[in-house]
């Protein structure tokens, strides 16, 4: 918001430089963000709170300035001659809401002769950015800016009933459906009843607090004026304004609240001013019907003991009167003198800052009068530690160290993504409804995503298309689902893509494919504590047969995870994903213990089974295991091996086997003897034999 | 000087020359054989035609001869070993790594920036005393406002453009809600003293904002907690994040769920206060808010705000991680290009 540090100089003598007086502002809580000279004049931006509706014109502004450098505040004097005639004759109000506008005051100027405006007055709305209109309506900004209450000016002759001998009828009600007003901006609004109105006995006239009518503006034909000053409840003013899209300088004030004793000094003041600049002659008396809030003015005790043990201080009693009366604050002191406690009467123009009042809004404001600058540094006094991590924390933290040590780069994508994406995605929430959102900022970013993989893969495809020869990407974050019945679902979930050629011959290349990524997976499962089975699955957005479900050993009915090749083939090479619903795992709950090694030496075998393709590893390994012996420590897959030498449709599968026993040494004999019955077995259930060729699966 | 003496003499001149002509085991063995041959070597027929030396030459001829064989055999040794010795380096050279080609660094990978710089928070803060706790995303609106002193319609919720979801609830705009979360489970037994670190979002989405960023948000409880405490925490905190020189600057400021409130400058990292391009040549950057919890937060999640006080304040992670890492646009922190990831170190 744009101040002219001359217009301020009218209500308080500033001798300090513009960047001093932006200086004290700012550590006052007023952010001077900018400062412009412009002529003889220096514009300050400021940055005003919310909460500081009282500092959005020249004299609030000014007020705290004269309370910051220990200056005396002028303010602005409205001297009126009225002629005979009583405003009460031409004009009456009809409140029919006082709680949505708790005061309205009107005044009448007759005679006035509108037309430009004198050059003071158009300099001075010019020089913050306003445009001058004509005296009349300038005269209305050029008091908003001043005091901060909005007004306006109606051209009375315009009224219904205003020509008639009883007084013209103005009344504060609710629209009614379906009810329209041509506003000043030359727009006609459908209005309803969550909107206020101001209206004449026919019809809406202005929108309360927000902007006046276009058939009743004050214009060079208008002779007499009926000046509104009133006040709006912030509530109302603010549903109207979202309603409308309608966003004004009065409606500013009002939502975020304005003085409701300003009503009616600021009307006169301005009526003076209009005398001044447009002449005629005011009415005798006002209108002013004020039916404020019973717990208004607020009244606070302040214990000036309390106020320094929370700021960690030592401020004195004349600094605390001195602030709260430069502030406009009333002070009553409790007991002796110097005052230690006062009962404190918060000024009208606070009355929202100040709602449901609190003591610290009492110590806000001498601490941020006195500065922040000396409040000593100290640390809060507490013993012992707080609460212990939760489990979903360190257990994100695990996953996230395991991915890295795999080799991986962790990614952070948007939690939305475009319905397509999400659609096409493989997802272990699928079956459930995304959510969505209801003001996104464009269709790319329509919902939430149910699965980390929609948008992991796009950043994958953006190192693709930037010519990276392998992408490794990781990242740990949540899901979202529509949980039915207005209740949501967001889990904890790990996914991954990966896919190209990792390294140069000269590195040992390798190409990267699904048994990479599933190692990563069963060596995840080792940090979660649990081990996970992999099956054959169709999964949505993988390619068939080369997908897979992942489940917990022992719990098969609940999928896990998916693990697969992507079966979109964009890219330049196949891209390969992971993706596990940590929720669904639980918790790292398995044993850490280890098992001491062996002190006895280990005696290794390997041997080649040459088996039709169609036999699968579960099955070879289960068969190992239910054979197994307590003296068979390890087993594994060494290579597998098609082509030359091997017969078409069978494949050459190289296991090692590693034998050894806690307890004693054993022989090459025993070793051979138990291994060869294993190997027998293998041999028996799943050698490749043609002449069985053709009769199915050789499964057990 | 007899004529056999000069004879020896000259022999020997010429076996030192040629003996110094010796480069390899080839011109080495061929020496050998002319001078030590057992059949025709020249030492065996100096012997040799000891019966036509004459009497009383004999003796000093025989001494001469032997005198040269020995020097002969002594030479050749030497020679030997040193060509063995030449041999040796020369084969060792053909074996010998070249230890300046590269190394074949194993496949490691990388935490994002944020993730780093929000595990370096959370180890400030937990050596601090602090716990760390987190919460959903999608929140309602009591505990993304309604219970931080926003009232329903009032322009302070303005300051954060929401994005709401289609059933009503709403993405958090801070992880403040994590803050209420935590006072209503605790409110019976404060003190309490949490960082909050987390996603948030906002419908905002332009050069310098991106709709989805990360935050991390601190609250103490306690009785007697002062604003003097809240600002050694700060001084605490940003000592340890960027420097032991960094100092701080309250300023006043708003906020509806403190009061108190104070935005707070940090010294700038790059130009310790000094003024640089980074900081506008301010000297100081805005990274963080804070204030004194409100009482009529406290209040709202059953904690006596006359018994107990305490602070909050809040930062944007992704702003300290750009400039730890003097990363330009907030968002090149979410285009996950591995080429910037995998630079991220410590």
């Amino acid at each position: 918001m744009i101040f002219s540090r001359n217009w301020i100089g009218d209500y308080v003598e500033l001798s300090e430089t513009a960047q001093q007086l932006a200086d004290r502002l700012t550590s006052a809580g007023l952010a001077v963000d900018g400062l412009e000279t412009v002529d003889d004049d220096v514009l300050f931006d400021v940055d005003i709170t919310t909460n500081r509706p009282d500092c959005m014109n020249h004299l609030g502004l000014a007020r705290e300035l004269a309370v910051l450098t220990g200056k005396a505040l002028k303010p602005p004097e409205a001297q009126l001659e009225p002629a005979s005639e009583l405003v009460s004759s031409v004009a009456e109000l009809v409140i029919e809401d006082p709680e949505l506008c708790p005061r309205y005051t009107a005044l009448v100027i007759r005679d006035v002769t509108v037309g430009p405006s004198p050059p003071w007055l158009a300099k001075r709305l010019e020089a913050i950015g306003s445009r001058s209109i004509n005296n009349v309506v300038d005269v209305t900004n050029y008091v908003l800016w001043e005091t901060g209450q909005p007004l306006h000016a109606f051209d009375l002759d315009r009224l219904a009933g205003s020509s008639t001998d009883s007084p013209a009828q103005v009344q504060v009600r609710r629209a009614t459906d379906g009810e329209t007003l041509k506003t000043l901006d030359g727009e006609t609004r459908k209005l309803d009843p969550s909107i206020l109105v101001i209206a004449d006995a026919e019809q809406a006239i202005a929108l309360g607090g927000i902007m006046g009518g276009f058939d009743s503006e004050v214009t060079t034909e208008t002779s007499n004026v009926l000046l509104e000053s009133a006040h709006f409840d912030p509530r109302i003013v603010q549903k109207g304004s979202k309603k409308l899209g309608l966003h004004t300088d009065a409606g500013h004030r009002f939502e975020r609240g304005a003085d409701p004793e300003a009503c009616l000094w600021a009307s006169r003041r301005a009526a003076a001013l209009i005398v001044q600049v447009a002449g005629g002659e005011v009415l005798a008396g006002e209108l002013d019907a004020k039916q404020l809030r019973s717990d208004w003015p607020h009244v606070l005790e302040l214990d000036l003991g309390k106020l320094n043990r929370f700021g960690g201080l030592e401020i004195d009693s004349s600094e605390v009167e001195s602030t709260f009366t430069g502030l406009g604050f009333e002070l009553e002191p409790q007991g002796e003198s110097p005052a230690t406690r006062w009962r404190v009467t918060v000024p009208s123009w606070r009355a929202y800052d100040f709602e449901d009042p609190r003591v610290a809004d009492l110590y806000e404001e001498v601490l941020r009068i006195h500065g922040f600058d000396d409040i000593p540094s100290t640390l809060p006094q507490i013993g012992g530690a707080d609460a212990p991590a939760r489990g979903e924390h360190l257990r994100a933290r695990k996953v996230r160290d395991h991915l890295v040590a795999c080799g991986f780069a962790e990614a952070i994508d948007f939690a939305f993504t475009d319905r397509a994406s999400d659609q096409a995605c493989p997802s272990l929430y699928g079956d459930l409804e995304p959510l969505a959102l209801q003001n996104p900022l464009s269709d790319r970013y329509a919902v939430m995503r149910r699965s980390l993989l929609s948008n992991l893969l796009a950043s994958a495809r953006y190192n693709q298309r930037r010519g990276a020869a392998v992408v490794r990407l990781f990242e740990v974050g949540h899901v979202f689902a529509d949980g039915g019945g207005g209740s949501k679902l967001e889990m904890d979930t790990v996914a991954w893509v990966a896919g190209g050629r990792l390294g140069t011959p000269w590195e040992r290349e390798h190409e990267v494919d699904f048994y990479d990524l599933k190692g990563v997976v069963d060596s995840l499962a080792l940090v979660l504590g649990v081990t996970f089975v992999s099956r054959p699955a169709a999964v949505p957005g993988l390619m068939e047969g080369a997908a897979a479900e992942i489940s917990i050993e022992g719990a098969d009915d609940q999928v896990v995870g998916v693990l697969g090749q992507v079966a979109d083939e964009d890219g330049p090479y196949p891209l390969f994903v992971v993706e596990i619903a940590l929720d669904r795992v639980g918790l790292p709950t398995g044993s850490l213990a280890i098992q001491a090694p062996s002190k006895y030496p280990a005696i290794a075998v390997d041997m080649t089974l040459t088996h039709a393709v169609s036999v699968v590893w579960s099955d070879i390994e289960r068969t190992i295991r239910d054979q197994g012996a307590s003296e068979l420590k390890e087993y594994g897959l060494k290579d597998r091996y098609r082509g030359k030498g091997v017969p078409e449709g069978a494949v050459n599968t190289t296991l090692s086997f590693l034998y050894n026993s806690d307890h004693r040494s054993l022989s090459q004999e025993e070793v051979n003897n138990y291994h060869d019955g294993l190997a027998r077995k293998l041999e028996e259930r799943f050698g490749y034999h043609p002449e069985a060729r053709g009769s199915g699966p050789q499964t057990v | 000087m007899t004529a056999s003496s000069t004879e020896l003499q000259r022999l020997a001149e010429k076996f030192e020359t040629a003996a110094s002509e010796v480069k390899d085991r080839m011109s080495w063995d061929a020496l050998r054989l002319e001078w030590t041959g057992r059949k025709q070597g020249l030492l065996k027929s100096l012997l040799g035609r000891m019966k036509d030396i004459l009497p009383e030459e004999r003796r000093d001829y025989g001494q001469g001869v032997n005198r040269l064989k020995v020097r002969v055999e002594e030479r050749l040794t030497e020679l030997s070993e040193a060509l063995a010795t030449a041999e040796r380096q020369a084969e060792q050279g053909q074996r010998a790594l070249d230890v300046t080609l590269p190394g074949r660094q194993p496949a490691v990978g990388s935490l994002h920036p944020i993730t780093r710089v929000n595990r370096e928070i959370e180890t400030i803060f937990t050596e601090l005393g602090y716990s760390v706790a987190d919460g959903p995303e999608i929140e309602d609106d009591f505990h993304n406002f309604e219970a931080l002193n926003f009232p329903p319609g009032h322009p302070a919720r303005e300051m954060q453009d929401t994005l709401f979801l289609e059933n009503g609830m709403l993405l958090r705009t801070h992880t403040s809600p994590v803050q209420i979360r935590t006072m209503l489970k605790r409110a019976e037994n404060p003190p309490i003293r949490v960082i909050c670190p987390g996603r948030v979002y906002r419908n905002d989405n332009d050069l310098r904002h991106s709709p989805m960023f990360h935050q991390v948000e601190g609250l103490a409880v306690a009785e007697g907690i002062t604003l003097g405490d809240l600002k050694g925490t700060l001084e605490a905190f940003v000592k340890r994040l960027f420097s032991a020189e960094t100092g701080i600057r309250l300023r006043p400021s708003f906020f509806p769920f403190t009061e108190p409130s104070a935005e707070v400058d940090v010294t700038c990292p790059f130009c310790t206060g000094g003024g640089c391009a980074v900081c506008s040549q301010t000297g100081w950057m805005e990274i963080l808010g804070s204030g004194m919890v409100d009482p009529r937060v406290l209040a709202g999640c059953g904690i006596d705000p006359d018994r107990y006080s305490g602070f909050a304040f809040g930062l944007g992670i992704d702003r300290v991680a750009m400039i730890k890492y003097g990363i330009p646009n907030i968002r090149m922190l979410f285009d996950n290009d591995e080429r910037m990831l995998r630079q991220v170190r410590g």
